[in-house]
């Protein structure tokens, strides 16, 4: 034949692609047998052309329409179909019992987890977002410069709000709260109300805190008014009424009128409190000359914008507000303050100034990421253990096939069994997160939630989500299980693809590089914590009571009256110890190069015996004693970061250096080691120790023997009742008061213990299918290998290898991820421990061992089983 | 009747089946309508008149021999249909009726 003309391609596609398959045929031949006959009468320009002409000329409903089907196309959805669906899937369920509960405990495992940490990432998220208005809210932040340091407050000058409010027309209203611990009386009842909160009127306007009774905009006005929560309402008042009762409150018990009930405020909302007082108690009552104080800083204020403000702009204008104000004050003191404004919903998250309680946006992530590996996981272990029974429902699916199932059907089949599997595990899933709430709460050490009848938008999304998850992990089993050949399938001569199987083990070496990643990551977190707990403090906190004793004389005479005690060895009062907050003082002392150098440093005010109670080591010149008289008026302490700053070499240079600092004047007498008075996420800052002044020091630290300690703190707290007897026994445990403040670090190792404990277990349900699943596989070579001759030892050990390996693989992927990711965890602290190696081992051998225990469920019974009866059957 | 009412151009489809006797597929057709009628026309028009043909009775097919030319892809036989003979015959009466019905010029 010659070279072939042929007529264009495209064309003779169109006509494959849109004409009906049964006419195709005959059209093509036709257009073919004119083309070649149009060649040879017009040429190839012209035939081509009519070609494509013809072409399009069929393009009519006749040649388009579909021929019709031969048998009748069942309708999509049909209920008998679908109870059949629900009705093998049931069967399935209940036939492999063992198989079922696998499957369904650890995807609803993994469910509970996800919904617990989506809830607390939720609550985390929406703090403060009750506030209709929180788009408008801004906290006024301060920081301050000296020439030595830059102070970054979250509260600010007393005279600031009022005056912002005068000046910037932008301001709708501003509102101040200070937190504080309130002795309250009323009759016998007598509290220290740590949750105390003085603020402004405009408390109610700026913050959607709802007040059940009283007026909004009156009830904070006057001084010594109150708002209780309701939950403080009951507390004192019972059921009664208390609105317009009286309350006596602080060390000088005036009578304070309640003006309002407010419901309690969320718990994740930063204005929290048990009482609010008004801030004209404070203002204009208690200390009358504060609001002209711009040297002061106070309270926490938040403006609350006018709709359309720009923030930025506002703050471009401070500068000059400040400087109006407070420039004087500012230049005598040597230092500055600058004005910036903080969107209320990024203080508790984002902000990095000191705050009652903050969240990180850092362990969000990290959660996030945890319940999102949670789920990947328990989704793995579906689609594996799916898959791996496809040998099972192989003649099944064969069957159907056999009698006209289409494979959409069969897909479809699959699909609804692995739904109804994912709804079974979410039922389960909800009554286990209803159950671990509480817990929950607890280990968050909040209430993220009250019950999961108050969650239901979040069941609801659950519900969603995991219909979505049953029809994604559904998708491939469907997909395995539909395209058997029913031939070969009902031959019993069936085989999976090596596709699959390296799929599968895939997915298993995912699982437990995830797992290992996470017992790594939970090993590193208790190492370090250990680590904090028994690093060296620099100071003794063992068998140390701290008593709240009041003041001046009174305490003084306590202290004495139980000095005799048999348990109590020794007692010193002070104003502040490890592990508490510590006021700043502004001070000026003299550094190396012979000025006077400025700054903010932390303040210690003790008594003459503290330095020795707490074991504090003078490295030079002397401690306090009672012996010079001017100690308590002209000396002062330092540490040896204050040497430090201040440019010495040697601790001993500082000593007989002059300071000022808060009205006294004098030498530093001597200087201390430096030991951990905060946490060890912090480095160990300057700090200075003086001696206390009669209106402070309301901390007697008491050493107490470690023998009859009980006895010992009760003794104590008797002879507080019979001194004070209108005042509460409140104490606490230096060494529990300390390690608090790990709390949130030993929340976390908890949280990512348990976790861990449940990713582990969910991958190791994963791989008990897949070990099932190889060993029904290899039945027949194993009954094989033992007519042959070989051991149960060597048949389990044949069985384990594989999965061995991919533990290994698991580990080689997991070890440097996990390295990576604690060592940027550990930056966060000043004071940390390395990453020992013993972790990897351990981790390593903990897998290994885990996973061979699994294995060898199968493993051991497929060995011991007698080959005859695997062999007979053939 | 509207049945089997025939437009001119299924006229003239019909006629070049009867014409073609037994050799009437697509491609032939259209070679006999181009060399009769001297116009060009196209394949797509010949099937889809074929086609109504077809569902009106009026013409058969059978699927038969095919040749390299083309392409080795079988050929569509048609053939008329005695309705198709009758049909053709009706018109053709009319015609001729109507024909011999005008006056002859003086």
């Amino acid at each position: 034949m010659k070279a072939p003309i042929q007529p264009p391609r495209w064309a003779t596609r169109l006509l494959h692609w849109f004409c009906a398959s049964h006419l195709v045929n005959d059209l093509e031949g036709d257009l073919l047998e004119l083309f070649a006959q149009r060649v040879r009468t017009y040429g190839i320009r012209e035939a081509r052309r009519r070609y494509v002409h013809d072409v399009l000329s069929l393009m009519r409903p006749f040649a388009v329409k579909a021929k019709r089907e031969k048998y009748p196309q069942p309708a999509l959805i049909q209920p008998a179909m679908i109870r059949n669906y629900f009705k093998i899937a049931f069967r399935n369920l209940a036939k492999h019992k063992m198989f079922s509960i696998i499957n369904v405990l650890g995807l609803s495992a993994g469910m509970t987890a996800c919904f617990l940490i989506a809830l607390y990432v939720h609550f985390e998220l929406t703090y403060d977002a009750f506030n209709q208005k929180s788009d408008r809210i801004y906290r006024v932040a301060a920081d301050i410069k000296t020439s030595s340091e830059t102070l970054r407050y979250a509260i600010s000058p007393w005279a600031m709000a009022s005056n912002m409010q005068n000046d910037f027309p932008e301001v709708e209203a501003f509102v101040r709260v200070q937190k504080e611990e309130t002795l309250i009386r009323k009759g016998e009842l007598k509290f220290i109300e740590e949750n105390t909160v003085l603020a402004d009127s405009a408390l109610f306007r700026v913050f959607d805190l709802k007040l059940l009774k009283g007026n909004p905009k009156t009830a904070l006005v006057a001084p010594l008014s109150l708002v209780l929560t309701e939950t403080a309402a009951q507390k004192y008042f019972g059921g009664a009424d208390p609105i317009g009762q009286t309350l006596l409150l602080g060390d000088r018990s005036e009578p304070a009128q309640v003006t309002g009930i407010m419901q309690d405020p969320p718990a994740n909302s930063q204005i929290k409190g048990d009482i609010f007082v008004s801030m004209s108690t404070y203002t204009a009552h208690q200390d009358k000359n504060i609001e002209r104080e711009w040297g002061s800083f106070g309270a926490i204020a938040f403006v609350l914008l006018k709709p359309g403000t720009d923030p930025a702009a506002m703050e471009k204008k401070f500068p000059a507000f400040v400087q109006n104000h407070a420039g004087k004050m500012m230049a005598e003191q040597q230092m500055r303050i600058s004005l910036s404004l903080e969107p209320l919903r990024d203080i508790y998250l984002h902000s990095t100034r000191p705050a009652d309680e903050s969240g990180s946006a850092d362990n969000l992530y990290i959660f996030s990421a945890v319940a999102l590996f949670i789920m990947v996981i328990a989704c793995i272990n579906f689609v594996n253990l799916t898959t791996a029974r496809s040998v099972e429902r192989a003649r099944e699916v064969g069957m159907r096939k056999a009698v006209g199932a289409a494979k959409s059907a069969l897909a479809r089949q699959f699909i609804t069994e692995s739904v109804l599997m994912c709804m079974i595990a979410f039922v389960l899933s909800m009554a286990f997160a209803a159950i671990l709430l509480p817990f929950f709460n607890a280990l968050a050490g909040k209430q993220v939630s009250k019950g999961i009848v108050h969650e239901i938008s979040f069941v609801a999304a659950g519900l969603v989500i995991a219909a979505l998850v049953g029809t994604m992990a559904g998708i491939y089993p469907a997909f395995v299980l539909s395209s058997f050949e029913p031939v070969k399938v009902l031959k019993g001569r069936f085989t999976t693809s090596i596709k699959g199987v390296m799929l599968r083990k895939g997915l298993v070496t995912v699982q437990f590089a995830i797992s290992i990643v996470m017992i790594i990551a939970t090993a590193v977190v208790y190492t370090q914590l250990d680590f904090m707990r028994s690093h060296e403090l620099g100071f003794t906190k063992d068998q140390m009571l701290v008593v709240q004793a009041g003041t001046g004389r009174d305490r003084d005479a306590f202290k004495a009256s139980i000095l005799n005690f048999a348990g109590v060895r020794s007692a010193t009062a002070s104003a502040a110890v490890p592990g508490s907050w510590t006021p700043q003082a502004y001070s000026k002392i003299e550094n190396s190069s012979g000025e006077m150098q400025a700054g903010n440093l932390d303040v210690y005010r003790v008594d003459f015996d503290f330095i020795r109670q707490y074991g504090l080591k003078v490295v030079a010149g002397r401690a306090f004693s009672n012996a010079h008289s001017t100690d308590s008026t002209q000396s002062l302490m330092i540490n040896e970061a204050t040497a430090k700053v201040l440019g010495y070499r040697s601790a001993a240079e500082a000593v007989g250096k002059k300071f000022e600092q808060w009205g006294r004047k004098g030498v530093i007498i001597g200087v201390v080691r430096d030991f951990h008075f905060k946490s060890l996420q912090e480095n160990i800052k300057p700090l200075t120790f003086r001696i206390t002044d009669f209106w402070n020091g309301n901390l007697l630290s008491v050493k107490i023997d470690g023998g009859h300690v009980k006895q010992t703190v009760s003794a104590i707290e008797n002879q507080w009742k019979q001194a004070n007897p209108d005042k509460p026994f409140t104490y606490y445990f230096l060494d529990e008061f300390y390690d608090r403040q790990y709390r949130a670090d030993e929340r976390f190792e908890a949280l990512f213990l348990n976790f861990a404990a449940l990713a582990i277990f969910i991958s190791c349900l994963g791989l008990l299918g897949l070990a099932s699943y190889s060993t029904v596989q290899r039945t027949k070579e194993i009954g094989v290998r033992k007519v042959m001759g070989a051991s149960a030892a060597s048949i389990v050990g044949l069985l384990s290898k594989d999965f061995l390996q991919l533990v290994g693989i698991a580990f080689v992927i997991a070890a440097p991820l996990s390295w990576l990711a604690m060592h940027r965890w550990l930056e966060g602290f000043a004071y940390k421990t390395d990453i020992p190696a013993w972790i990897f081992v351990a981790a390593a051998l903990l897998s290994t061992l885990v996973a061979l225990a699994t294995i060898s469920f199968q493993s051991i019974r497929a060995a011991l089983m007698n080959p005859v009866k695997s062999l007979r059957s053939e | 009747m509207k049945g089997t009412y025939l437009g001119e151009f299924e006229e003239v489809v019909l006629l070049a089946v009867a014409i073609l006797a037994g050799d009437a597929y697509g491609a032939s057709i259209t070679n006999e309508i181009e060399q009769q009628m001297g116009r060009s026309v196209n394949l797509g028009a010949v099937h889809a008149a074929l086609h109504r043909l077809e569902e009106k009775g009026l013409l058969s097919s059978r699927l038969g021999g095919a040749t390299a030319e083309r392409g080795g892809r079988s050929k569509r036989f048609f053939t008329v249909t005695m309705a198709g003979t009758k049909a053709l015959d009706n018109i053709r009466e009319i015609r001729n009726r109507m024909w011999s019905a005008i006056p002859k010029p003086a």
